[in-house]
């Protein structure tokens, strides 16, 4: 019997990594009021791969990752992690589970220092349960050797600035020993010096066996990162697949840079 | 042990000597022991206050419902149930944690002044319960202990040592707490809740469990002080002045500090006996007075002022309108 065809651009193109769905969404869907956020989004994750989530402002990113990690309830559809339905469950038990998230408006904890920051990631996260709080400190001086905040690790969160908030945001969850990381624009508000540096920071979390799902603006990021590109507008997903394929895609240009620019520059068919 | 360490370990060391000692001293009169009966107690209540409301960031206004509750356990236990002292008072902590585990479940989902006007209406209608349950609490005219066969100066004496020993209890337990999981969680959800929870801290529990703590600890000292008094009455046991003692002795020493609430209820006292005894009349303007200042350049309270991070300036005054400047 001949192995069922993958779905065009999907786990076929993550070369090398053997994709058991890690995370699967069906018909995801968030209104506020009358507003739909988010509507009606499937989306598979593959462990092992990274995935590109992207869309323009508003187009409903966040809330959706609010919606995978029961920040926010559903207003329907179905979740399930490492193959449990997770659709209903408290937000804490998913960083239990081996979900972890950064905030894309960053979240620390500002009379903590550094170290204590990410030692909380190592206590509660999916390792945390064998951890005394001492031994969370050690985990969390590994982690910071592991982003390259070691030097910084006595500092109060409330010194820091921009760059290394964002980098705090990553040590925090990667100290949960995650399965599954979720990055929501880590690099929003970087120079490019310190976007390369977050790319390839991004890139050794992910050599390490860590499944990553990346929510970016920055195109030339998700084109350098992704194997793989989901595009959400007006919270629907538009588009999906491989980051070049996707980038040329009338309706993505169309959502990022209006509809006469993608009249003008519509390839010739 | 690093160098301020050792020097904390012998300050505590000598206060505690002293705390312990000087009731035996005959140059001391029994008011003197009474007096700092009432700091201590106020200093337990605000180490209490100081695990909810300092590091996990909740500003409960209502703890006097669990001294009340306390209190009116003991009172209930010695005199109706005949039980000894030392157990009545343990099983007066441990119903008014329970109590507040109960009511923590659905008022510790509101934050912020809705969380605190949600403890403040719980305090009232604690005493309005206590004061109508006229069978189990004696009502209005409220209820009698027994009285001790101790002569008074010892009676007193053991008094003092019982609300010592709550407060320095509250020292450990706060010690412990700090120290823990549980202490990086509560801290953790006091700095930003959603990134606590999406850490993996079980938000719900944590709550529930520091404001169980610091009810127990407030049971405890109601406890106390309802045998110590002999007589309880709604009045007494759930008025709002041991919650807001309790409040601003947190925040003049240094909410979310170990040593805070100690420092804070010695310079609450002081300040108090001071403005009482020279401004008749004028007492509560100047302790406002003394609390918005206290609240600008020290708002870490006396612990910071002490550690040095802060000076009494006029820049620190600047600082803080611009940084608070409504725009």
């Amino acid at each position: 019997m001949p192995a069922p065809h993958p779905a065009p651009g999907a786990l076929s193109l993550s070369k090398g990594v053997e994709g058991q769905p890690l995370l699967v969404a069906r018909g995801v869907t968030k209104h506020f009021g009358g507003v739909a956020a988010v509507e009606g989004v499937d989306l598979t994750v593959a462990e092992g791969e990274m995935l590109g989530l992207i869309g323009p402002n508003g187009a409903g990113k966040t809330t959706f990752i609010n919606l995978l990690t029961g920040m926010e309830p559903l207003t329907a559809g179905q979740v399930t992690f490492r193959g449990r339905d997770i659709s209903h469950q408290a937000a804490y038990l998913m960083g239990r589970m081996g979900m972890a998230r950064t905030f894309q408006v960053v979240k620390p904890f500002r009379n903590l220092s550094v170290r204590e920051n990410v030692a909380v990631g190592a206590m509660f996260g999916a390792g945390g349960a064998k951890r005394s709080s001492r031994e969370s400190l050690a985990k969390a001086d590994e982690v910071l050797a592991f982003v390259g905040m070691d030097a910084k690790a006595r500092l109060g969160a409330d010194q820091l600035t921009i760059p290394d908030l964002k980098r705090l945001e990553l040590a925090k969850a990667l100290a949960m020993e995650p399965k599954l990381l979720m990055l929501d624009e880590v690099m929003a508000g970087l120079h490019t010096r310190e976007i390369e540096a977050a790319m390839e920071l991004i890139r050794k979390v992910h050599a390490s066996g860590v499944t990553v799902l990346v929510i970016e603006h920055v195109m030339k990021a998700i084109v350098g990162l992704s194997q793989r590109v989901v595009v959400l507008h007006y919270g629907e997903k538009i588009a999906e697949g491989q980051p070049r394929e996707v980038m040329q895609n009338p309706k993505v240009i169309e959502a990022y840079l209006g509809q006469q620019y993608a009249r003008r520059h519509a390839p010739a068919s | 042990m690093t160098r301020r360490n050792r020097i904390v370990s012998v300050i505590v060391a000598v206060a505690l000597a002293a705390l312990v000692l000087f009731p035996f001293l005959d140059v001391f009169s029994g008011a003197l022991v009474r007096t700092v009966t009432v700091v201590v107690m106020a200093a337990a209540t605000a180490q209490a206050w100081n695990l909810i409301g300092g590091y996990t960031g909740y500003p409960a206004f209502g703890n006097v419902a669990f001294f009340g509750v306390g209190g009116y356990a003991v009172a209930i236990l010695m005199s109706k149930l005949h039980v000894d002292f030392i157990p009545a008072v343990l099983a007066g902590g441990l119903v008014a944690a329970l109590y507040a585990t109960l009511l923590g479940l659905p008022i510790l989902r509101l934050k912020g002044h809705y969380f605190s006007i949600a403890t403040l209406g719980v305090a009232e209608a604690t005493r309005e319960v206590v004061s109508n349950w006229t069978a189990l609490t004696g009502g209005g005219s409220g209820i009698t202990l027994p009285i001790s066969p101790d002569i008074p100066p010892i009676f007193n004496r053991a008094m003092y040592f019982s609300m010592l020993a709550v407060f320095v209890g509250s020292v450990i337990l706060t010690y412990g707490v700090t120290r823990s999981k549980l202490g990086y969680g509560l801290i953790a959800i006091r700095e930003d809740e959603d990134a606590a929870r999406s850490l993996g801290i079980n938000t719900t529990r944590f709550k529930v469990t520091a404001f169980a703590l610091s009810a127990l600890v407030t049971g405890l000292a109601g406890g106390v002080y309802a045998y110590w008094n002999s007589q309880l009455i709604p009045e007494d046991a759930f008025s709002l002045d041991i919650t807001l003692r309790a409040i601003l002795i947190s925040i003049i020493g240094g909410p979310g500090t170990l040593f805070g609430p100690a420092l804070g209820a010695v310079a609450f006292e002081f300040m108090r006996n001071y403005l009482w005894d020279n401004f008749p009349g004028l007492q509560f303007t100047f302790l406002g007075l003394v609390m918005v200042l206290v609240i600008i350049f020290m708002p870490k309270g006396v612990m910071e002022f002490l550690t040095g991070r802060r000076r009494f300036t006029a820049s620190a005054l600047l600082q803080y309108v611009r940084q608070n400047r409504v725009s």
